[in-house]
């Protein structure tokens, strides 16, 4: 597998490329993550995974269901201390959140007590927007996530997919420049996660934030990402990864015809088929 | 006692019982009491002598008295002084201890056979001590009430931080919230419906507090007018008395219902 991951790097580059003459964004090195079970033993669920994002680099996960994908999210931004390895932002060692480091959570995670605005505003207060400029961003993600008027909804009131959209509008309303999105479109409609897909390229495309974006849908991970890694089952390790040879812009509909989009499509699907 | 409810299903309660406040419920209720004290003031005439239960037309026309002679307000606001005294005391202390407990767990254990000892302590017994050591004025009344009510707090408050979805506290912590914006976005409101529904369970238990020790020692009250009363074989002052109980017990937790709903609208 090895060889075929260098095979696939070795390809020529993409139209847009990420700038990888400068140091890593974050960086993995030989990460192991244990959780003590119940009865006094360890659980290994990451062991030993290395793994670099590049500045402005857009990176998806795939694997199976309990792998470990949201764990290693956790070690990236400081909430969970690893067992082994090193974790770095920013060139720097994690000890506790980094700064510009934004989660978006598997479950949305909103305040009940908050209506959509103010949920997202949480977002705006704790990043690096000045004041004055929050009710602005607030609206112009309202109106990108297309939850014009719900601004004064509750959360009780949304379906799961506009939760959803309001937790994405509270990450980017934080403005961090490296965003971990755990399975962020799960709860979408065909139709919508597109949408969210075309919205998310078009900030990322215009902001150059890197991304780590766990999700389960092999189609998305290749339709959005510059690199697509592929974990094993736990205890997790790299058993793949793939540069999605795609110029950008990207067009997410047309572009599931390209020959280069079935063939990784495929080679995904057997990566995560084999037992491993 | 019968009117402690578990703490860990306090909330729960408050949104249930918000629906049996609701307008369109009130013309039934008006009707189901109404037809309850015509049951009684003609169960008075046909079933059992006056003398033992008294009867609601007997009971209003002492209530009339008492209003007039300006009575009914003495033990009124006396008793009111007493249970609401008692009451905001237990609120200003247990609300802060709670959070002060939740937030040190090793606190929490070390101190927890003591809180649930005395949690578990019937306290009505100890209104003889407090008459002993307090007198027999307002204040032996309001530790009375507060002794009762306390734990209702601090037990609630301690719950619904327990409650809070650690994911909401992550979420804030990977954003680098710190510590104060933390404890206004997500702890407060979150323990807002628990001191809520402990000021509904303790609006009854604070009543209790002061009526206890009005009939222990006291000159004045509602409690004192029942006892009193009682001593007297007046049983249509003793109802009379617990009647006004009742309506005050009824107006504050609609009070409070009132209150929930306009502050807690995201239920
Ligand atoms: N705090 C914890 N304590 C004990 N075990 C944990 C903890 N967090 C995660 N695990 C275990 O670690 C494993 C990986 O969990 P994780 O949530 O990272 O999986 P995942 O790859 O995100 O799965 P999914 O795709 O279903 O979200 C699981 O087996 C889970 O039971
Ligand atoms: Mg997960």
């Amino acid at each position: 597998m090895a060889l075929m991951t260098s095979q696939r790097e070795a390809k020529t580059g993409p139209v847009v490329a990420p700038a990888y003459a400068s140091p890593p964004r974050a960086e993995l090195k030989g990460l192991r993550i244990s959780f003590p079970l119940p009865d006094m033993s360890m659980l290994e669920v990451i062991s030993g995974i290395s793994m670099s994002v590049a500045e402005g680099e857009f990176v998806a996960v795939v694997g199976p269901s309990g792998s470990g994908k949201s764990t290693i999210l956790r070690a990236l931004c400081g909430l969970l201390k690893p067992s082994g390895g090193e974790v770095t932002v920013d060139g720097k060692p994690v000890s506790g959140p980094p700064p510009g480091v934004g989660f978006m959570f598997q479950k949305d995670a909103l305040l009940p007590w908050r209506t959509v605005a103010g949920n997202i505003r949480i977002g705006a207060e704790l990043g690096s927007v000045p004041a004055d400029q929050h009710e602005a961003r607030i609206a112009s993600l309202i109106k990108l996530l297309r939850l014009e008027g719900f601004e004064n909804a509750w959360p009780r009131q949304l379906s799961g997919g506009m939760r959803q959209r309001v937790s994405l509008g509270r990450l980017l309303a934080y403005q961090p420049s490296l965003m971990l999105m755990d399975e962020p479109f799960g709860a979408l409609d065909y139709q919508t996660k597109i949408a969210m897909g075309r919205e998310l390229l078009s900030v990322w495309e215009a902001e150059r934030r890197s991304i780590i974006f766990v999700t389960h849908d092999i189609e998305e991970a290749v339709t959005l990402a510059d690199r697509v890694v592929v974990f094993s089952a736990r205890p997790a390790r790299i058993i793949a990864d793939y540069k999605v040879d795609i110029p950008r812009p990207r067009h997410l509909r047309a572009m599931r015809s390209d020959p280069v989009f079935t063939q990784l499509t495929e080679a995904i699907w057997s990566d995560l088929a084999m037992p491993s | 006692m019968a009117l402690t409810r578990t703490p860990s299903d306090a909330p729960d309660t408050v949104i249930r019982r918000k629906s049996s406040w609701s307008s369109s419920a009130v013309p039934a209720q008006a009707a189901l009491i109404f037809v309850l004290l015509l049951l009684w003031e003609l169960a008075s005439y046909y079933l059992y002598n006056p003398f033992w239960g008294s009867r609601p037309s007997m009971i209003a026309e002492r209530l009339w008295e008492l209003a007039v002679s300006g009575h009914l307000w003495m033990h009124t606001s006396t008793t009111l002084q007493e249970a609401g005294a008692g009451l905001l005391l237990a609120a200003l202390l247990g609300v802060p201890a709670g959070i002060g407990l939740a937030r040190a767990p090793r606190l929490a254990r070390l101190l927890d056979p003591v809180i649930m000892g005395l949690y578990g302590l019937p306290r009505v017994a100890l209104a003889p001590l407090f008459i002993l050591w307090f007198g027999i004025g307002l204040f032996s009344k309001i530790m009375m009430s507060f002794t009762m009510v306390l734990f209702i707090f601090i037990l609630n408050v301690m719950e619904g931080i327990r409650t809070i979805d650690q994911d909401q506290l992550d979420l804030m912590k990977s954003m680098r919230a710190g510590r104060l914006y933390v404890v206004w976005t997500v702890l407060l409101p979150a323990i807002v419906p628990w001191i809520l529904a402990s000021f509904r369970i303790g609006v009854g238990l604070a009543l209790i507090g002061a009526v206890v020790g009005e009939l222990i020692g006291s000159n004045r009250g509602l409690g004192w007018y029942v006892e009193s009363s009682g001593g007297q074989l007046d049983t249509t002052g003793v109802f009379s008395g617990l009647v006004v109980l009742m309506i005050l017990a009824m107006v504050a937790n609609y009070l409070i219902g009132f209150i929930e709903r306009k502050i807690i609208k995201w239920r």
